[in-house]
Order: C-alpha cells, then sequence, then structure tokens
C-alpha cells in the first residue's frame, strides 16, 4: 500500500497572545513557534501504522518554507519513507486551493493507494486542501476518519458525525482520507531515530520543477482573499473575575452557589 | 445577472437537520440582499414529507430521488450538484459546516471551479458582491474574506450563527429532476451507522459540570479535577484533546463530535472554546470558564471567567466550595 500523506506547517496559536500586523491582512507570526499541524500529526502515525500492517511505502510531502524540513525529517524518523520539500517563494500567500493545485501536480504521475491528510489546519481552519486535491486527483474523499482498515482495491472506515454517531463507510482504491485527532496515539520519536535519518536527502522542488505556471500559485492562483483581519472585539461576553488567585476562587464559589452550581 | 442563491437540504433518517433550517435563513437573507431568488436542493431517497417542509420556507425546491442519497453519499452529491449548477452561473451555493458537508464542499469546488469559503459566521454586500467572515487560528482571530471576481462561490455555515426564523408562508413550488446518477456505480459506500460507546458516567443528564481542555497541560494532574468536581456534586466531562490525549474515555467529551449537554452549571477550565466544543453547550444556562489566555472564545459565550493559572484557582476553588458547604 503505497501511502502519500501531506502535512502542514503551521505557528503554533492556541495558547499564544495573538496580534494583528500591519495592513491588517494577518496576524504578526515572527514571535510565533511553527510545527507540524496538530491532526497531522496523527495522519503521519496512521500512515506508518498501516505500512507496518500491510506493507508498502510512506511518503509525506509538505507545501511549506525552508524551515518545515524539520517537520519532514521528524517524520522519516517516524517511519516515513521518503520525504519531498516543495517549495518556491511564489507560493506564499496561496490559498487553499492553489496548495492543493501544488500537491495534485506533484502527486499527479506518482502512482498511491492512499492519500492522507488532518482535517483542519489549526491556521486557517478552512480544512478544504484534503478535499480539493481528492477532486483534482479524481479519487473519492472522506474527512473525520478513523477506524481505518485497508482491504483489497478498497478501504474501510468510519466517519465520525455529530453527537456521538459514526457511520462505518468502504470507499474504492485509490482514495482519500482526512484523519480525526485521537484516531491513534503518535509515536515518541527519540533523538535517536532522528540522527538515523539526519543524511537522508529530502528534495525541494521549486515551481517550474513541478511544472507550475506563475498565475497558478500565489495569490494570483488563489481564489479568495483574506481582505482584512481583526481581533474580536474585548469585553463581549464574560464578566471577569478580577484580584488574586485565592480571591477570585472565593468570588467564584459564591457566584456558583449561588447558581445552584453545588449539588 | 442577478446571483442566484441555492441553498443543500441536509437529513438524516427521513428528517430535514437542523443546519438545513440555519442555511434556509442564510440563503434567504443572501437572496435578499443580492435581490435575487432563493432555491432549495433536496438529494433524498424518498423526497415525502421533506420536499413540502421545504416548500413552506422556500420559493422552489428541486428534487433529485433516488434510493443512493437515502444516507448521505458526499460523491454522488457532488456528482449531482455539478449536474444540476454548472450552468447556473452565477450562483451562491449555501450549506452547513456539517461533518457530512465537509467531505463535499472542498470538493464541490474543485469539479465546479468555484471560489470556497468554509464555516462562515456573517455575510455582507458591498457593491453587489458577497463577502464572508470566518475565524482562524484556532477561531482567535476574524476574518474578512473576498471571494475575487467569482462568479460561482460555495460556503459553508458556521452552526448556530443564523438562528433560523419559520414563517410557514413561502408557497413554494417543487420540482422534481431525474437522478443524474441514476447508472452511477458508487465508489463510496455506506455500509451502516455506529453509536458511541456509553460508559459508567452519562454527563448528558448532569446538572453541575467540571470541564477540562488542552489548557490543563501535558501531563496534567486530573485528581485534582475530579476533586473538584466531587467537592461540587458534579461530573467530569473534558473537550477533544483530552480523549485524544487518553486522559479521559470518549463518553466524557462534550462537543458536536461528542456529547450535547445541558447542565445548570457548566464550569469549563483551560477549555479555549472551539465552535465544536460550544456547539455542545449551547443549553447550559450558566457557564463559567477560567483560563489563562483573557482572549480565549470560551470568554465569549461564559457569562463569568476567571483569566489566571488553572494550579492556583482550581485548589483555592475547591477549598471555598468545601467551606461553604459547611
Amino acid at each position: 500500500m503505497d501511502i502519500i500523506v501531506c502535512l502542514k506547517w503551521v505557528p503554533d496559536t492556541s495558547e499564544a497572545d495573538l496580534a494583528i500586523a500591519g495592513g491588517a491582512k494577518d496576524i504578526k507570526k515572527d514571535d510565533l513557534d511553527y510545527d507540524i499541524n496538530d491532526w497531522d500529526r496523527f495522519a503521519v502515525e496512521e500512515a506508518v501504522q498501516i505500512k507496518e500492517k500491510v506493507g508498502g511505502k510512506v511518503t509525506v510531502i509538505s507545501v511549506a518554507p525552508d524551515d518545515a524540513e524539520e517537520m519532514l525529517r521528524e517524520s522519516l524518523a517516524r517511519g516515513a519513507d521518503e520525504a519531498f520539500h516543495l517549495w518556491d517563494d511564489a507560493f506564499e500567500e496561496s490559498d487553499g486551493f492553489a496548495v492543493a493545485m501544488i500537491l495534485a501536480k506533484f502527486i499527479k504521475d506518482r502512482p498511491f493507494d492512499l492519500i492522507l491528510t488532518g482535517t483542519l489546519a489549526d491556521d486557517d481552519c478552512c480544512g478544504q486542501v484534503g478535499g480539493m486535491l481528492a477532486a483534482m486527483l479524481g479519487v473519492p474523499s472522506a474527512v473525520l476518519v478513523s477506524a481505518i482498515e485497508p482491504e483489497d482495491g478498497k478501504v474501510k472506515f468510519r466517519k465520525e458525525l455529530e453527537g456521538g454517531l459514526y457511520e462505518a463507510v468502504e470507499m474504492d482504491l485509490p482514495a482519500h482520507l482526512s484523519v480525526a485527532t485521537g484516531l491513534n496515539e503518535p509515536r515518541f520519536v527519540s533523538i535517536r531515530a532522528v540522527r538515523k535519518v539526519a543524511s537522508v536527502e529530502i528534495p525541494v522542488l521549486d515551481r517550474e520543477e513541478l511544472g507550475l505556471e506563475e498565475s497558478q500559485v500565489g495569490s494570483a492562483g488563489s481564489k479568495i482573499e483574506v481582505e482584512q483581519v481583526a481581533m474580536p472585539p474585548e469585553g463581549e461576553g464574560a464578566e471577569i473575575i478580577r484580584g488574586r488567585a485565592e480571591e477570585a476562587a472565593a468570588r467564584l464559589a459564591e457566584i456558583l452557589k449561588e447558581k445552584g452550581g453545588i449539588g | 445577472m442577478m446571483t442566484h442563491i441555492f441553498v443543500l437540504a441536509e437529513h438524516r433518517r427521513q428528517k430535514l437537520r437542523d443546519v438545513t433550517w440555519e442555511a434556509v435563513e442564510a440563503g434567504r437573507k443572501l437572496a435578499a440582499d443580492l435581490g435575487s431568488e432563493l432555491t432549495c436542493i433536496l438529494l433524498a431517497g424518498n423526497a415525502a414529507g421533506m420536499a413540502d417542509e421545504l416548500a413552506k420556507e422556500c420559493p422552489k425546491v428541486l428534487v433529485v430521488e433516488d434510493p443512493k442519497f437515502e444516507t448521505f453519499n458526499s460523491d454522488l452529491a457532488i456528482k449531482s450538484l455539478v449536474a444540476i449548477l454548472q450552468d447556473k452561473a452565477p450562483f451562491m451555493l449555501v450549506m452547513g459546516n456539517s461533518n457530512s458537508v465537509m467531505d463535499v464542499a472542498p470538493g464541490l469546488s474543485v469539479a465546479l471551479d468555484t471560489a470556497l469559503a468554509t464555516d462562515c459566521f456573517a455575510f455582507e454586500v458591498q457593491d453587489g458582491k458577497p463577502l464572508a467572515f470566518r475565524q482562524m487560528y484556532n477561531y482567535k482571530v476574524n476574518a474578512k474574506v473576498s471571494f475575487k471576481d467569482a462568479e460561482k462561490i460555495v460556503v459553508t455555515l458556521r452552526g448556530g450563527s443564523f438562528p433560523f426564523t419559520p414563517t410557514g408562508a413561502a408557497g413554494g413550488v417543487v420540482e422534481k429532476i431525474a437522478s443524474p446518477v441514476a447508472d452511477e456505480a458508487p465508489r463510496k459506500r455506506f455500509l451502516n451507522y455506529l453509536e458511541a460507546e456509553k460508559g459508567d458516567v452519562d454527563i448528558a443528564s448532569a446538572d453541575i459540570i467540571v470541564s477540562v481542555g488542552r489548557g490543563i497541560g501535558d501531563e496534567p494532574d486530573m485528581e485534582i479535577f475530579e476533586s473538584l468536581a466531587d467537592a461540587m456534586g458534579g461530573v467530569l466531562a473534558c473537550s477533544r484533546p483530552i480523549v485524544d490525549k487518553n486522559l479521559l474515555p470518549k463518553y466524557h467529551q462534550v462537543g458536536t463530535s461528542g456529547v450535547e449537554v445541558k447542565p445548570k452549571v457548566y464550569l469549563a477550565l483551560g477549555i479555549s472554546g472551539a465552535f465544536q466544543h460550544v456547539g455542545g453547550i449551547k443549553g447550559s444556562p450558566l457557564i463559567v470558564a477560567v483560563n489563562k489566555d483573557a482572549r480565549a472564545p470560551i470568554f465569549r459565550v461564559a457569562q463569568y471567567g476567571i483569566v489566571g493559572d488553572l494550579n492556583e484557582v482550581v485548589p483555592a476553588l475547591e477549598e471555598k466550595i468545601k467551606e461553604l458547604k459547611g
């Protein structure tokens, strides 16, 4: 089973204090730490586990600037067999559609049974590249997937619906699946494992090598454009209880008691 | 040419889903703002009842009846929507951002060559062109998005952002069309529904819930939270990352993909408040949050909040609650 996993390199914004950049088209990213998108970590692990079970090859790819080599190398240490780094300065400001186009261009002449992605990216929260890529390659697609079981020429899996409901689904291969978080436990990667793959070459492919026109990438190749970003207005919503932890906790305890929160 | 508005109706087990009505509401408003018409598309195994219900709220309902649509089949939905919409430009297709539609929207946008904005919570029309509002960066930043000069647009909607008001007065026309996928052998096949495993706690029926999220850290001491829940006479619940890390079983997970809860009091500890989580606590009359990030979206749905360190606030809170109980 040949599996291609698409990874995204994202700023960690979950706990960080965010600020709007000049021009108000994006946030300030200089001080943020970058890492593999949380959902994608599960996708790499799933690919490696499937390979360990049924054999085959795992290829990881990413459309991301130079720093992301670290993520690709760590994926090799996790058990991926090869990595490709797709980058060109012209790829800056690509939206989901343009990124899917770059990935599709790389994948279209390669044999694959399964493409795995994460369901959502923590930065743009769009959840679209996987499904777009599948359509560009002409294969069926599903998101929020777990319990993946490849069989001969098809794959069975569980798709998460709402309210604790799932559906069991069967799909013809080749196919694309976006994984749900928590479908596996990503393994710990030791420093030794990373050292072992330190000398593995990770080819970097630019726009021309991928056979893409300038009009297909970056903002020119994008279908949508962020015109403005803003922090939601502060002071909306909760009454914030101020003071030292003990004081605030004491006040909160009283509110809870008053509202029936102590049973 | 007026931008025609289409809405995809979603159903499960022969019943229209709430997301459908929210999409009708958003579609109605867009049609009014753009001075255009609204058409609802229903792909169903058996449209009886559902088509009539839609016609009460929508001036036109297009119905495809095909046994393959008894359950949601994204692959065939894409093919059908392409057949229905390919010559309808300029148009805008509105769908709920449900877990099923997440399988449809991106692929459809490629197949129909449309611009796509997912999970939108509001729209604005400027110079006759729609603009979408959505969130980015862990749902902490609002973004205004343009579709450039696209004549074909697909949008999906954030649940709860377009509360539906029934009018019952549309007197819509129902038009049946032949199934565009009548001869298709489906590449994707529904097998059966599966319910999540039930556990020893039923958080759906709890009056008091203490819920923990990512903000409790990578190696949290779960006992301090259990102990607080005990002191309050409540149960312990959590958001998705806690289940992903195997700190609590799935049946403790609150949210649209977990359990929807309606306690009298919901205490959210270290929960940022992503919409999937907030969607599961909508019915709770009192939401209280403790988080170290003053910008966490949870504070926008909570009535009271403390910005602070859980390791300090939680033990202090438990002590104070024990005092008050006497």
